[in-house]
């Protein structure tokens, strides 16, 4: 099987966000981009893959400037990705789920593909577009939410679940399609020195992306006022603590159902 | 032709999703009144009409079409934007939903459309429209600029109200089936299980969420966030350390890697705030924390705290939101 994983280099959790001069976007100067989250998960689940269909290949791809995208396709081939291709794009084209997908399509398009996963969302802008408008510049079925993801040989299908807000779907689905995961139920890998240094040296493809204004344009990006932290309530006894919140959350918070 | 909106409703059993309902009171704001608000839904069912008419729908498009009942939500693309073309809408509005989202990315690549997805402000600008959305899991803003002559919109659960007035009934146009390729009716939906967040509203969707960690110490003990979650009509969630010892299932999970939340209300028990949590809720308007560490991070970003043993406190605020509901 061929399984393409899209993956998106993410600040690390801990980075202190802070906009840029003009204030439009997040500052990337001194951020430490890094393989996190969603994306951890999906490449553990292409591995996956990997190891319980004979004769799959795993082929990593990330859309973005230098050196983030190459430095978390290196990540990925350390974990045992079998190759990798880089779009070269700019930060707002990355970072725009439909221009992304519009700058990979067409890398795609000359790479074989039976499975393309990708995370449910990246961890900065969350915009959870780009597995979908992939399936369509694609012309394939594409599934968001998707957890608890096989591969049924016999059948040649995959079988999954969608959480939704309608109730847990379960779903089959032939190849190929795009596939959104969910969330981390699987323990992503951590990599071996040897496949580290491995990785350092690996061929990866790039692909220059065709220039194209992002039809979103970042105007401002801002962070909270910080919250000037709880009110602490005092009390005596556990009901004169229960009576005192019910109060505020009626009358000041007015959040009471 | 005056700029209109479409809504794409969102049903469950012949019910519209609350989420839809917020969609038509953002597509109102955005609809010049000449253009007026469209939906499209493919139940088209006299319960959902009149639901829609009361949220001033004034025309529904009914796509009711056998193949797309249990077919990916793909399917629905061309269809969607067949009704787009007939009311002359220039922006689409979704709820924000797991349909929603996937529908978004699909239709703005196949109109050739701007999107932005859990927008909690919007506006009309000279050049197109202007929006405001959180971003890194609530710790920041940002606003962007939707250029060009189409946009898709997906809104942040409860960031609007749904409109109410005089239920005027739409009128109803049924469309014909669009054309779908085969390869995207291959896949299909063979079945829908319960919810997996139990009998209350579901995770994502719930104006309040009750979430129990460690400091519940034992899977039996977390009956008492479930039963204050009941008190209060809440939904229940989890941190990762009760996901991960198996205590509950990881659709419990709020956080980094579990589910984001936003409600109204975010009652955090016996949780002591680890940023991977805290990614997941942050943006939730009201925080209230009950912890035994007065110096548990989860104070920082609360609004109301209580320090004490959750054992005492929670079951007498269950007993009071009981007491306060039932006047």
């Amino acid at each position: 099987m061929e399984i393409v994983v899209c993956i998106k280099p993410v600040p690390e959790a801990e980075t202190r966000l802070r906009p840029t001069a003009d204030g439009t976007r997040a500052d990337p100067d001194g951020v430490k981009f890094v393989l996190a989250g969603y994306d951890e998960s999906s490449v553990e689940q292409a591995l996956l893959l990997k190891e319980a269909v004979p004769a799959s290949k795993v082929h990593a791809v990330a859309v973005g400037p230098a050196p983030r995208s190459e430095e978390v396709l290196r990540a990925a081939i350390a974990l045992g990705c079998d190759s990798a291709t880089w779009v070269d794009a700019t930060a707002d084209t990355a970072d725009d789920g439909l221009s992304a997908a519009r700058a990979l399509a067409p890398a795609l398009a000359g790479l074989p593909h039976d499975l393309v996963l990708a995370g449910k969302q990246a961890g900065d802008r969350e915009s959870g577009v780009f597995a979908a408008a992939l399936g369509e510049l694609l012309g394939v079925p594409d599934f968001g939410f998707v957890t608890d993801l096989r591969w049924e040989p016999a059948a040649a299908r995959f079988t999954f679940r969608r959480a939704t807000e309608g109730g847990v779907e379960r779903w089959e689905s032939p190849v190929p399609c795009v596939i959104a995961l969910q969330q981390a139920w699987n323990d992503p890998r951590t990599a071996k020195l040897p496949m580290i240094l491995k990785s350092r040296k690996a061929p990866i493809a790039k692909v220059a992306a065709a220039p194209a204004a992002g039809p979103s344009i970042p105007v401002k990006f801002e962070l909270p006022p910080p919250r000037s932290g709880a009110k602490m309530i005092e009390y005596k006894t556990p009901e004169e603590a229960a009576q005192t919140l019910v109060r505020l959350l009626k009358e000041e918070a007015k959040v009471f159902p | 032709m005056s700029p209109g909106a479409l809504v794409v409703v969102e049903t469950h059993g012949g019910r519209v999703a609350a989420s839809s309902l917020e969609a038509a009171g953002v597509a109102a704001r955005l609809a010049d009144p000449a253009g007026g608000v469209t939906a499209v839904a493919t139940d088209a069912a006299p319960e959902v009409v009149a639901t829609l008419g009361g949220v001033g729908v004034a025309k529904l498009f009914s796509l009711a079409d056998a193949r797309l009942a249990a077919a990916p939500v793909a399917a629905l693309a061309a269809g969607v934007l067949a009704a787009a073309e007939r009311s002359g809408a220039d922006t689409i509005v979704l709820g924000g939903t797991a349909f929603g989202r996937d529908l978004a990315g699909r239709l703005a690549a196949r109109w050739n459309a701007a999107v932005a997805t859990g927008v909690t402000e919007v506006h009309r600008t000279a050049s197109g429209l202007e929006v405001k959305r959180p971003v890194f899991g609530g710790r920041a803003t940002e606003t962007r600029r939707l250029d060009g002559p189409r946009a898709v919109l997906t809104i942040r659960p409860h960031a609007f109200t749904a409109p109410s007035g005089a239920p005027t009934p739409p009128t109803v146009e049924t469309l014909a089936s669009p054309e779908v390729p085969a390869a995207v009716l291959a896949p299909r939906r063979v079945a829908v299980e319960a919810t997996a967040t139990g009998t209350g509203p579901s995770l994502g969707d719930a104006a309040i969420v009750v979430s129990g960690g460690r400091g519940v110490r034992t899977p039996e003990n977390f009956r008492l966030v479930e039963e204050l979650a009941a008190a209060l009509g809440a939904a229940v969630g989890a941190s990762r350390a009760v996901t991960d010892a198996g205590w509950r299932p990881t659709s419990f999970q709020v956080g980094q890697t579990g589910k984001s939340v936003s409600p109204q209300l975010y009652v955090a028990v016996g949780i002591s705030g680890a940023i991977q949590h805290l990614v997941g809720m942050v943006s939730s308007r009201t925080i209230v924390a009950i912890n035994s560490d007065a110096s548990a991070p989860i104070f920082k970003v609360a609004d109301y705290g209580i320090v004490g043993d959750l054992f005492q406190i929670v079951p007498a605020l269950t007993a009071e939101v009981r007491r306060a509901r039932a006047h």
